[in-house]
């Protein structure tokens, strides 16, 4: 059923850049790399899912952005987490959890 | 719930996002493009391995754009209602906090919006509203115009018929007769009904259906037909207790059974207000006559055809009717014409209602004034919290906007309790209001009443707001802050308080003209004598019908007895009866050509014609007139006896200028038995008005009863000061004559004539009241103004009081401001009256539009008013105390 598994995947995306920009502001391209670098490169994030996801978040009103400065003196654009945007991480990472514990459990039995 | 942001950034527009959107993307792919350069890839091929990695980078351009731009219109919306809401909670801690000018301001507005919409929805209901048929504006009247140019709207058979069948313009060409109907039977009491006898063409025609049942069939209105009736719901409702089995039953009128076909709904009684109708089946006779007119004809404009096309062709008809049949049609008409049904069921309300809604809104607009006034007062004090929002930034829109948004809650509150009021004083209007004003008792304040109420308390809202809010947020900061506290517009604020106050007054006068006017002509009108003497006098109708009163002898017994009981009635003094016609204010007509024996005869389209009226040997002395030369009738003007007549004096005056008229023998042109009707003059009887206070006497004749019985009768009792009541006592005695004879119009003499001028007493109240809340409103403005400038100058009149100026010149000088306005609104005001007031023309009796003593009263009472107004801060501004004022402490 390729609907659930591209909701799963949507969902995937979204607890991913919400758990990233829990350690700090930073611009798309930093989301990607912090992402690509914890998961020691095992999780590939396309880009343009990255952006799509970075824009649904901002309209939900989890993440907020602002335009400023890399560290290499160019324009970027920021984002951040907002109240609102925490509280969802919280309960997401509950649920992935959750989640993968069932899954965990049921692949294991013997 | 997300953080409030103290600052908002300017909303970005979609050009604007989409650039944002184009250059994140670009800095990831220089970003992504940069790292794999660092990995050692060459330039170019790093940037297009940069675009590959990316994906669809087009998708998802569009995707961020769409979904950004979705966003920012979100945020606008909600910026815009959370800026509502501030000023929302604003205003109303605004208004909150200053409760006595809130209560006043508002109670004005409700006052004005209330009365407004009371008005309007009378003028609604009655003249607004489309008629309660399909398409109202297609109906028409016909009519004949008369060799002096009148519009006669009465057919006789035959022109109907032909006028019927020759016209291609007209689609539909129905009758409707008005009269009154006995209903009897059921054991109940007889009762008599307002009836019309129509085609039965007619509910087509109208395009109205029936509630229940059916309308009439064609061939009900032919000879030999079964008699049907439809009946109005008010009579189902009421006699037949809404009975569902009510269609199809059968019911006795004027003494014949008729079986009920259809009701018809509440509120579409028009043109005539009937209780029953029945098909009209010409008589014989009345189909031979050409001459005999007595039912009204209403058409439909043909689909296509216009109302001028219609006249055009009603003209062509009627000249070769005229022309075919000069005997009948030469003298009562040259032409046909048709005018609009509407015009003639509303014709006559339309314009002084109108004339209410226009005087009424003038009261709105004055309590606009007022409100402005009050709020121009609050912005001189309000002037230091405005410099202050100014100063941090506030632009003028914004400021504008919130003082706006004061008003309108202020304008909505009003409207509130004015609709609350407007429901009162329409019950009240309904249950005031005279006979005559088509559907009146059908006002309501419904919803397009309300949706007025709500439009005008939004329109007043900007109306008083805007000019102040303006000239609030034209805070001049660097003036303020030096002017310190006393307000750096002082003078202007005066100044435009000044220009509403004569403004209002301006407005005020121009009521109180129109309804100066008003009670002028109506106290003319109640200083006409009638002729007759209304007081101590009682009137009840009877109508015989002709199937058990066949013969004159049969009426003229009934007509004796009935003479002969009431006479002995205790407390009567004297009897009499005559026909509907005859009766004052009974209106009804009769006029009939006549000749005098010994004249040559006049040609046929010179023909005289008088009034007629047949009277018992009492009725004169019953109804108080004297007979002037001669005598009245006695019992021995008996049938057999020789013929005779009496006239009154307008037809002395008319007919036999300079000459005795007694002894003359009048004929008319009513022959019964090929014999005519008219007989020797014996007497001439005073003069009286005959239908309406206002009324030109006509020339009338007089038979007595024996010689000419009929069967509509009109009964007056004179009885002696201080007798009870008789109601029960007649419809005893008539009942014991004839127990299916009901009695109707039963009420005391004077109550004919009072109801005659109920209409005038009506309307006069209405614009009285209104002028009356508009010199309260002026007067108060004209205080308020004085007032606040006595005490803006309180200072300067202290320095003038220290330098010697005694109390009285103080007094004096701020009397003299007042006055100063007063006088120019009054100019004003009646310059504007004196245009105004041409619309009124019609409603006045015997008095000029222009009349000056109304016009000085009106002044009088102005400056009257005024001088009061500003006599009372006057007289505060002279007991100030020099010292205190010059140091500031007043």
């Amino acid at each position: 059923m390729p609907k659930t598994s591209l909701d799963l995947m949507q969902g995937t995306v979204a607890v991913l850049i919400l758990k990233a920009l829990s350690w700090g502001p930073m611009h798309g391209y930093d989301v990607s790399r912090s992402i690509r670098q914890r998961s020691e490169g095992e999780l590939g994030l396309e880009d343009a899912a990255l952006y799509q996801a970075l824009h649904r978040l901002e309209k939900k009103g989890w993440i907020e952005a602002e335009w400023g400065l890399s560290e290499n003196n160019r324009r970027a654009k920021f984002y951040r987490l907002t109240d609102d945007g925490r509280q969802a991480l919280q309960a997401e990472l509950s649920t992935w959890k959750r989640y993968v514990s069932a899954v965990s459990k049921v692949l294991e039995t013997a | 719930m997300p953080r409030r942001r103290a600052f908002r950034f300017p909303r970005r527009s979609a050009a604007q996002v989409a650039a944002d959107v184009e250059e994140e993307l670009r800095f990831h792919l220089e970003m992504v493009a940069a790292e794999l350069v660092e990995a050692g890839w060459p330039q170019e091929e790093a940037r297009v391995e940069a675009r590959r990695r990316f994906g669809d980078l087009d998708g998802t351009r569009e995707y961020c754009c769409a979904l950004d731009e979705r966003k920012e219109s979100r945020m606008k919306w909600m910026g815009r209602m959370e800026e509502l809401g501030q000023d929302l909670r604003f205003a109303g801690r605004q208004l909150w906090k200053s409760p006595g000018f809130t209560l006043v301001a508002a109670l004005t507005l409700a006052l004005g919006i209330g009365a407004t919409t009371a008005i309007f929805s009378v003028v609604y209901s009655s003249v607004l509203r489309p008629l309660p048929f399909r398409e109202p504006e297609r109906l028409v009247l016909g009519g004949f115009v008369s060799p002096k140019g009148e519009v006669q709207k009465a057919f006789s058979a035959p022109n109907f018929l032909d006028w019927k069948a020759a016209s291609r313009k007209l689609s539909g060409v129905t009758s409707i007769e008005n009269g009154t109907l006995n209903l009897s039977g059921d054991g109940a009491e007889p009762e008599r009904l307002q009836g019309a006898w129509v085609g039965a063409d007619f509910f087509k025609v109208m395009g109205i259906r029936p509630l229940a049942g059916r309308a009439f069939a064609p061939g009900e209105d032919k000879a030999g037909a079964s008699r049907v009736a439809v009946i109005s719901e008010k009579l189902w409702r009421g006699r037949f207790g809404g009975d569902p089995g009510a269609v199809g039953r059968s019911i006795t009128l004027n003494g014949n059974p008729y079986t009920v076909v259809g009701i018809l709904k509440k509120g579409e009684q028009l043109p005539s207000a009937a209780d029953v109708w029945v098909p009209k089946v010409f008589s014989a006779n009345e189909m031979q006559s050409r001459g005999a007119v007595f039912f009204g004809a209403i058409g439909r404009l043909a689909p296509g055809a216009t109302l001028a096309q219609a006249r055009a062709e009603s003209e062509v008809i009627g000249r070769r009717l005229s022309a075919q049949y000069p005997d009948a049609n030469a003298s009562y008409f040259k032409s046909m014409t048709v005018i609009p049904l509407a015009d003639q069921i509303l014709g006559d309300t339309r314009k002084p209602l109108l004339i209410l809604l226009g005087a009424v809104g003038v009261v709105l607009l004055i309590a606009c004034v007022n409100v402005a006034n009050l709020l121009l007062v609050r912005a001189a004090v309000r002037e230091g919290e405005i410099v202050i929002r100014t100063a941090l930034g506030a632009g003028r829109g914004r400021i504008v906007r919130q003082l706006l948004t004061e008003s309108l809650v202020l304008a909505l509150a009003g409207g509130a309790a004015g609709v609350a009021l407007a429901v009162w004083i329409v019950k009240g209007l309904i249950a005031l209001g005279p006979k005559g004003i088509p559907r009146l008792e059908q006002a309501q304040v419904d919803g397009t009443a309300l949706l007025f109420a709500l439009g005008i308390s939004l329109l007043t809202g900007v109306l008083f707001g805007l000019a102040p809010a303006l000239q609030t947020s034209r805070t001049d900061l660097g003036g303020a802050i030096r002017e310190g506290t006393r307000g750096s517009k002082g003078r202007a604020g005066t100044r435009a308080r000044g220009a509403l106050v004569i403004l209002e007054t301006a407005l005020a006068v121009v009521l109180l003209a129109g309804a100066g006017l008003l009670i002028r002509s109506f106290s003319r009108l109640q200083s006409v004598s009638p002729g007759f003497q209304p007081e101590n006098a009682v009137t009840f109708k009877l109508q015989l019908p002709e199937g058990r009163y066949s013969t004159e002898d049969k009426l003229r017994g009934f007509t004796g007895a009935l003479m002969e009981r009431m006479r002995q009635l205790p407390g009567v003094e004297e009897a009499g009866a005559t026909t509907t016609s005859g009766m004052p204010f009974g209106g009804s007509v009769d006029v009939l050509t006549f000749s005098v024996a010994g004249r040559p005869p006049a040609p046929v389209d010179k023909e005289e014609a008088i009034r007629i009226a047949i009277s018992t040997p009492g009725a004169f002395k019953a109804l108080g007139l004297r007979v002037v030369r001669g005598r009245a009738f006695t019992p021995q003007d008996r049938a057999g006896a020789p013929q005779v007549a009496v006239i009154n004096e307008a037809a002395a005056r008319k007919h036999f200028p300079g000459e005795n008229p007694l002894g003359h023998r009048i004929d008319l042109g009513w022959t019964v038995d090929g014999v005519h009707r008219g007989g020797e003059i014996v007497g001439v009887v005073a003069d009286f008005k005959q239908d309406a206070l206002e009324a030109e006497i006509e020339p009338e004749l007089f038979l007595p009863y024996d010689q000419a019985p009929l069967e509509s009768l009109s009964v007056v009792l004179r009885t002696r000061p201080g007798t009870r009541s008789l109601d029960s006592t007649i419809r005893a005695q008539v009942r014991a004559l004839d127990p299916d004879l009901p009695v109707y119009g039963l009420q005391p003499l004077g109550e004919l004539v009072a109801g005659s001028t109920s209409q005038s007493r009506f309307y006069m109240l209405l614009l009285g009241g209104f002028a009356a809340i508009a010199l309260l409103l002026a007067a108060v403005g004209t205080y308020g103004v004085i007032a606040y400038a006595v005490r803006q100058r309180t200072q300067e009149i202290g320095i003038r009081m220290a330098l010697g100026a005694s109390r009285d010149r103080v007094m004096g000088m701020v009397v003299r401001q007042g006055l100063t306005l007063a006088l120019l609104g009054a100019g004003v005001g009646l310059l504007l009256a004196f245009l105004v007031t041409r619309a009124m023309r019609s409603l006045l009796y015997e008095v000029s539009v222009s009349d000056p003593m109304t016009y000085l009263g009106v002044a009088g009472l102005l400056l009257a008013v005024a001088a009061v107004a500003a006599y009372l801060p006057a007289r505060r501004a002279a007991r100030t105390e020099p010292q205190l004022a010059l140091r500031g402490e007043v």
